[in-house]
């Protein structure tokens, strides 16, 4: 049995640690103070404040929808891509590791707009749907890296155990493997579901009406462009937050058990 | 040691088993066989592939040349389901390999629901029985890691035997345990020899060896050198290579 916890750290999401018991740790104060700075504008100056509020929340609804959809695109992706490097065919392991080499290389901004154009263009894909595609394209090869260093994680005699019970390849990697896996991969794959949020702004510069976009068609017809992004920042703020929230709760439900 | 007639038919049989990693010749030639109910001791020295041999029985590794027939499968064929020779064979290693996210219950459960379907509530119930044989039934709820190595191996070799397997192959199953637990895992594998069971095992225990082995094996360089009964082995040794071995080790 090995001790050692493989840690993967890829891109800039962050998850706060919230084994921190003070009452005054960083991710209380931020969200607190989120919450208290939004409260204070809206009562206080309802004008603008109330009214960029009362604007955005049906760009909060699409920058949920892109969040979630791209977050499971990006996993399924990345589990196959994660399978695929390590496949002993060699043809399925070029794939897999050129799909990563070319996203790697490629700015997610451009990404999006190349999928967005293309994907809308010739095969007439909802604005929507093809913004999704471009994020879970991307992500899905960051997440393919750490599904790849979760599985090598786990000891081979677990597959050797499972395969001289009888269990097939696909059997041992999701019942035996992957459940154990789970552990290395959730908290770098927890930091790209934040980062990939927080990338979800990106897609307002396609014709997605999320947050970002909500508050630029206000800001541009009202003018009020600095207390737009003002709030702006602020919800992005909230729900950045609580997503890691969520991340570490999973990330405690999982330790159920020692290694 | 068993006085009753063997059936003479293998169960195992190996011809001209060669295995090669790179240029190193870690099986060389190597025939053998077992038969139901027979008891086999592999011994050796490190390197000598003792376990390469065990592993070629399941095709945990694939073999580069000869045949291997368990239980009347080739295991070589392509049209052989290896899945199901497996289930047929049960494998007991050297570090445990328990499944650290289950608990002991669901350890000896998984197999045979997933494998055999086994209704859950059954396979429960013998998993208790099985439990109660190697004598650990009051940690069935508990995880692996909570358990002693002795505890983990005793579980492991339950795990097994939950398929209801033909045959066991053990590879050093108390080389990894501290000292004052290998009798309590040596207890269990010769009450499974006294029961009848196929069981094909490398060990350095001689003296689970002299007492359950019908047959000794002694392999060095990938290749066996000599076989014979315990008694041959330990009082009238022939092979100077196994002489030495058995001088070191005694
Ligand atoms: N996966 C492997 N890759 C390369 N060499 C191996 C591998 N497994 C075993 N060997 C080599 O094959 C030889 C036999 O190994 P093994 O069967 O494990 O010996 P034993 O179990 O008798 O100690 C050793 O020299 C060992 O280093
Ligand atoms: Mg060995």
């Amino acid at each position: 049995m090995s001790d050692t916890i493989v840690k993967i750290q890829v891109t800039d999401g962050t998850v706060t640690d919230f084994k921190d018991k003070n009452l005054l740790n960083a991710w209380r104060l931020s969200f607190l103070g989120a919450i208290l700075c939004m409260a204070y504008l809206v009562f206080f100056h309802p004008d603008p404040y109330m009214r960029v509020l009362k604007f955005i929340p049906d760009g909060l609804w699409v920058t949920f929808k892109v969040t979630f959809m791209s977050i499971t695109g990006a996993l399924i992706l990345g589990l196959v891509t994660g399978l695929g490097r390590i496949s002993r065919n060699r043809f399925i392991n070029l794939v897999a590791s050129t799909y990563v080499e070319v996203v790697r290389g490629i700015p997610l901004l451009v990404q999006l707009f190349y999928i967005y154009y293309a994907l809308g263009r010739f095969l007439r894909v909802p604005d929507l749907l093809s913004a999704v595609i471009a994020m879970s394209v991307c992500y899905g090869a960051y997440m393919g890296e750490v599904f790849r260093a979760g599985i090598e994680s786990i000891d081979k005699g677990q597959t050797e155990a499972a395969r001289s019970l009888g269990f097939n390849r696909a059997q041992t990697m999701f019942l035996v493997i992957l459940p154990q896996a789970w552990r290395t991969i959730l908290p770098p794959v927890g930091n790209e579901f934040i980062a990939l949020l927080k990338d979800t702004s990106l897609v307002s510069i396609l014709a997605v009406s999320d947050v970002l976009r909500r508050g630029r068609e206000f800001a541009s017809e009202t003018f009020f462009y600095f207390e737009t992004y003002t709030l702006i920042a602020l919800i992005y703020l909230v729900i950045t937050l609580l997503l890691s929230r969520v991340v570490s709760l999973m990330e405690e439900r999982l330790s159920h058990y020692e290694r | 040691m068993s006085a009753e007639p063997i059936i003479r038919t293998p169960i195992i049989r190996m011809e001209g088993v060669s295995k090669f990693f790179g240029d190193l010749k870690a099986l060389d030639n190597v025939s053998l066989e077992v038969f139901p109910g027979q008891r086999v001791v592999i011994i050796g020295p490190s390197g000598s592939g003792k376990s390469t041999l065990l592993r070629a029985i399941n095709r945990l590794e694939t073999v580069n040349q000869g045949t291997v027939v368990v239980d009347g499968f080739d295991i070589r064929s392509k049209h052989t389901d290896i899945n199901a020779v497996r289930m047929e064979l049960g494998m007991v290693f050297q570090s445990f390999n328990l499944f650290p996210h289950k608990t002991v219950l669901q350890n000896l459960t998984m197999a045979p629901t997933r494998l055999k379907k086994v209704p859950k509530a059954e396979a429960e119930e013998r998993a208790m029985a099985l439990l109660a044989k190697v004598d650990i039934q009051e940690k069935a709820q508990v995880y692996p890691a909570k358990l002693s190595g002795g505890q983990r191996q005793r579980v492991a070799i339950a795990r097994a035997l939950a398929m209801n397997p033909k045959i066991m192959l053990f590879d050093e199953p108390t080389s990894a345990l501290d000292p004052e637990m290998i009798g309590e895992v040596l207890d269990v594998m010769v009450n499974l020899a006294r029961e009848g069971m196929t069981m094909v095992v490398v060990t350095h225990e001689m003296g689970f060896a002299r007492e359950v082995a019908d047959l000794m094996v002694f392999m060095d360089e990938g290749k066996i050198i000599e076989t014979g009964t315990p008694d041959e082995f330990f009082n009238h040794a022939k092979h100077p290579r196994l002489q030495k071995f058995l001088d070191q080790i005694l």
